[in-house]
C-alpha cells in the first residue's frame, strides 16, 4: 500500500530522518516507534505532504507521491490523525467530521459518517457540542473520525494514546484493531510502546533518525527487551 | 425619553461600526493582517451608491451596485496587494495597505473632486418615524435593518453552509482544513468578499446618514475600526459585535456629556485605552 524508499526528510537544511525504507501494508497495523526527537512525527507529516521529503521516493499504490500536496493525498486515500489531535475546537463534532469529509460527495459523506459512529457512538452523543469543550479521549476519536471522513485506504495516527485516560486508549485500540480488520492500512506513531507492541502487526523503531530494528509483532512480542534497549527503556527503569 | 434617543442613536451608528469591523476582524483571523485598505472599499460603495442613487433613484439599486462594487474590489485587493507578500511579517502588508488607502483616497478626490457629493432628491432624511415620543429618521431605521439582516445572513453562512463550515475550520487551522481538500485561497476571497460587501453596503449608509460622500470618508471610520477589533479580542467575532454597539452608545452618550472635554473621534480611543487596561485581552478575548 504504501512504500518509502531511501526517504528522508527535514526542515530546511536541517534533515531529521534518513535513509528509511519502509512497507506499510493493507489490513495491518504497522507500529512506528523511537524515543522524543527521534523523527517520527516528521516522518508522518511527511507522508502525508506537510513536511518536505528531501531525499528518497514514497509510493503509495505503486504511485510515486513524493511531491503532491497534502490536498490531494486525501484524495487518493490517505488520511491523518496528526499528534495534538489538531481539531478544530470552536466548531461542533459534526462540523469536525464535515471538514473531514469536504472531498466526499453528499451521498458518500453521509454513509461514512454512520460507520464512524458505529465506531465511536461516543460522538453521536456529543454530535451537536463544540469539539473544544470534549475530553481528551473523545477529541482523539473524534480526530479519527474526521480522518475515516475522507474514506482513507491508509490511516496515520500520531501518538494515538497521549494523555488519555486508560479506559479510553483501550477504546481507541480496538477501533484501530477494527479497522485494520475491515481492511485499512494503519501507520502509528506511538509513545505507549506496551499497548502499541500489543496491537501492532509490523514494529520499526526510529532513533536519531534512522531504522534500527524492524520486525513482525510476534517477534517483537516475544523480544520486548530488545525494543525496550533501542527505547533506552531500560537505561531508565 | 432623551436617554432612550440617545441610545438608539448610539446602536445604530454601533450598526455601522460593525459592519465596518467585521470585515476587518475576518480578514485578520485569517491572515493576521490589519486590512486599513478596508476604509477605500467603504468610500467606493459610498461613490457608487450615490452615482446609482442619483442617476436611477432607486435606493435598491444603489445599494446593490455599491455592494458588488465593493465586493469586487475587495478581492482585488487581495489578489494584487496581500497575496504577493503573505509570507512577508505582518507590517509589510500593513503599510501595503496604508499605501492603497492613501492613493484610492487621492483616485477619488481627482475623479470626482475634492468637496463630496451630496444625495439628491432623498426624502429618506427628512422622513422621520414617530412612536411613543420616540424620533428616528428613515435613515437611522433602514442602518438598524441592514444591519442586522447582513449580519444574519452573515451567521447563517457561517454556521449553516458548507462554505461557512469550511471557512471557520480555516481560521482555526488553516493547513489541516486544506489537507481534507478546503481551499484556502478560495476561502480567503471569499473573506474579503463578505468584509467588502458589508463594507461597500455600510458607506451608502453613513454616506445618507451625513448626506455628504467625499473622499477622505473612510478613514475615520476604518481607523476606528480597528480600534474596535482590538476591544473585542482580535479575531473574535461575537466581541468585535459587542465592542461596535457598545462604541456606538458610548460615543453616543459622550458627545453629549464630553464635549467640552473631547471629540466624538477621541472618545473612540478613549474607550480602547480604559477597557484595554482593564482587560488587555479585548472584551471577549482568551486570556493568556
Ligand atoms: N518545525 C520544525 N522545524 C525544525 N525542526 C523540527 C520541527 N519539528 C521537529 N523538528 C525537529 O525534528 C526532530 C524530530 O522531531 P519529531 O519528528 O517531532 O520527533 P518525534 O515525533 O519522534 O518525537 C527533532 O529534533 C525536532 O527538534
Ligand atoms: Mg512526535
Amino acid at each position: 500500500m504504501l512504500e518509502l524508499k531511501g526517504f528522508a526528510c527535514g526542515y530546511g537544511l536541517v534533515q531529521v530522518v534518513e535513509e528509511l525504507d519502509l512497507t506499510v501494508p493493507s489490513g495491518r497495523i504497522t507500529a512506528l516507534l523511537g524515543p522524543n526527537g527521534a523523527g517520527k512525527t516528521s516522518t508522518l507529516m511527511a507522508i502525508a505532504g506537510h513536511v518536505e521529503v528531501q531525499g528518497g521516493q514514497v509510493l503509495f499504490e505503486g504511485e510515486d507521491i513524493t511531491r503532491l500536496a497534502p490536498a490531494e493525498r486525501t484524495r487518493r486515500g490517505i488520511a491523518l490523525a496528526p499528534e495534538g489531535r489538531r481539531i478544530f475546537p470552536d466548531l461542533t463534532v459534526a462540523e469536525n467530521l464535515l471538514v473531514g469529509g469536504y472531498t466526499q460527495t453528499a451521498v458518500a459523506a453521509r454513509e461514512t459518517e454512520a460507520r464512524v459512529m458505529a465506531l465511536f457512538p461516543r460522538l453521536q452523543e456529543r454530535y451537536r457540542q463544540r469539539a473544544g469543550t470534549l475530553s481528551g479521549g473523545e477529541q482523539q476519536m473524534l480526530a479519527l473520525g474526521r480522518a475515516l471522513m475522507a474514506r482513507p485506504k491508509l490511516l496515520l495516527v500520531d501518538e494515538l494514546s497521549l494523555g488519555l485516560m486508560p479506559a479510553m486508549v483501550e477504546l481507541c485500540f480496538r477501533a484501530l484493531v477494527e479497522l485494520k480488520v475491515q481492511g485499512l492500512a494503519v501507520l502509528l506513531v506511538e509513545q505507549n510502546t506496551h499497548r502499541a507492541l500489543a496491537a501492532a502487526d509490523r514494529v520499526a523503531v526510529l532513533v536519531s533518525g534512522r531504522k534500527v530494528y524492524e520486525a513482525t509483532g510476534e517477534q517483537a512480542r516475544r523480544d520486548p527487551e530488545m525494543v525496550d534497549s533501542f527505547l533506552g527503556l531500560k537505561e531508565m527503569a | 425619553m432623551y436617554y432612550v434617543e440617545l441610545l438608539l442613536v448610539g446602536l445604530v451608528w454601533g450598526c455601522t461600526y460593525a459592519m465596518m469591523a467585521l470585515g476587518l476582524t475576518l480578514v485578520y483571523g485569517l491572515l493576521r493582517i490589519l486590512h486599513v485598505a478596508q476604509a477605500t472599499v467603504f468610500t467606493l460603495g459610498a461613490y457608487v451608491g450615490l452615482l446609482v442613487a442619483n442617476h436611477t433613484g432607486s435606493l435598491a439599486a444603489a445599494f446593490v451596485a455599491a455592494g458588488l462594487a465593493a465586493g469586487a474590489l475587495g478581492p482585488l485587493i487581495y489578489r494584487l496587494v496581500y497575496q504577493p507578500i503573505l509570507d512577508k511579517p505582518p507590517f509589510v502588508a500593513l503599510v501595503a495597505s496604508i499605501g492603497v488607502l492613501i492613493a484610492m483616497e487621492d483616485g477619488f478626490r481627482l475623479v470626482f473632486g475634492p468637496y463630496g457629493l451630496s444625495f439628491a432628491k432623498n426624502t429618506w432624511f427628512t422622513t422621520s418615524l414617530r412612536f411613543g415620543g420616540l424620533s428616528l429618521n428613515l435613515v437611522q431605521i433602514w442602518i438598524a435593518i441592514a444591519a442586522v439582516v447582513l449580519l444574519l445572513l452573515f451567521a447563517l453562512f457561517a454556521t449553516r453552509t458548507r462554505a461557512g463550515v469550511a471557512w471557520r475550520a480555516t481560521v482555526s487551522d488553516p493547513a489541516i482544513a486544506e489537507s481534507f481538500g478546503v481551499s484556502v485561497s478560495g476561502v480567503r476571497h471569499l473573506s474579503f468578499f463578505i468584509a467588502s460587501v458589508l463594507a461597500g453596503v455600510a458607506g451608502v449608509l453613513v454616506g445618507l446618514l451625513n448626506n455628504l460622500v467625499e473622499p477622505g470618508m473612510g478613514s475615520v471610520i476604518s481607523y476606528k475600526g480597528l480600534a474596535i477589533i482590538v476591544l473585542g479580542g482580535l479575531g473574535n467575532v461575537p466581541g468585535t459585535l459587542l465592542a461596535s454597539v457598545l462604541l456606538g452608545v458610548v460615543e453616543s452618550f459622550g458627545t453629549v456629556y464630553l464635549d467640552k472635554v473631547m471629540d466624538r473621534d477621541a472618545i473612540a480611543f478613549m474607550f480602547l485605552i480604559v477597557v484595554l487596561m482593564i482587560r488587555p485581552q479585548g472584551l471577549l478575548g482568551k486570556a493568556h
